[in-house]
């Protein structure tokens, strides 16, 4: 995988694009809507440029900006887990291990937006 | 579609060349592409670096207000501040590198990737100028 396109040899074919490139354009795409949304709405309309503890709360109160916020992480952790493949396959792996690091990503992935999901549960609880 | 074979932004692969992770760090040979390539992956690197360290930053918020209230005190210290204004520069810088491989990954704009990586440059210091005057003017 790489984050830019690669040409297909198929006699015949036409250049395609790779998934994964595409795959990277789209979550980037989403980030920069849903990462600008989260750095005015968290950082930049905060007078004090952080929320205090009862701000956070009140804020993650708003199932809207938990389901924004959720799809900020999941889009974060596929676009990050995707660049992060592209580098380690330009060590020159085999494809088995490049295959073996794909699944070990997924379950990194998942186990990340669970953790993060978790913890979203996990402060409004405790709140 | 044809110009959608574009963008490896990498050196040629060659005898002379060295490949894999420290071939980005070889300056013979680079052209602006590589360049951007490069400043790609590291700015890459510390954000997915800084998406754990924020997620276990958040995990304060479970120990109650106190916890989270004494750390919003010491980010915001000018130290802190300042790490925010690098933080907002790599994010300006990848995110706008980003849409130029995009687009001329796309094969949108493939002829004018240059322009489109100094112009991603130039606009990524004047917001994180502006940013930076933001961020420390809330102190």
């Amino acid at each position: 995988m790489a984050t830019e396109p690669r040409p297909v040899d198929r006699p015949g074919a036409g250049p395609r694009m790779v998934p994964s490139f595409v795959g990277q354009v789209i979550s980037g795409a989403a980030l920069l809507v849903l990462l600008t949304a989260h750095m005015i709405a968290q950082h930049f309309i905060v007078p004090s440029g952080l929320r205090f503890y009862e701000d956070v709360i009140a804020w993650l109160r708003d199932p809207v900006m938990i389901v924004v916020e959720v799809a900020f992480l999941v889009f974060v952790t596929y676009h990050a887990l995707l660049g992060v493949r592209a580098i380690l396959f330009d060590f020159g792996f085999s494809e088995r291990t490049e295959r073996r690091i794909t699944l070990v990503l997924w379950v990194v992935g998942i186990a990340t937006i669970v953790y993060g999901v978790t913890l979203f549960a996990a402060i409004l609880n405790a709140a | 579609m044809a110009s959608t074979i574009v963008e490896r932004g990498r050196p040629a692969a060659g005898p002379a060349r060295r490949r894999g992770v420290l071939g980005w760090f070889d300056p013979r040979g680079r052209r602006l592409g590589g360049l951007a390539f490069i400043l790609n992956r590291l700015t890459g690197i510390g954000l997915v670096a800084y998406l754990y360290l924020h997620l276990l930053i958040l995990s304060m918020l479970v120990q109650g207000p106190d916890a989270w209230d004494d750390f919003v005190d010491v980010a915001l210290s000018p130290p802190f501040l300042a790490l925010d204004v690098l933080l907002l520069t790599g994010m300006l810088v990848h995110g706008l590198n980003g849409i130029r491989v995009g687009l001329v990954g796309l094969g949108l704009v493939a002829s004018r990737q240059k322009a489109l990586f100094i112009a991603a440059l130039v606009i990524a210091a004047f917001v994180a100028l502006v940013g930076a005057l933001r961020i420390f003017a809330g102190e």
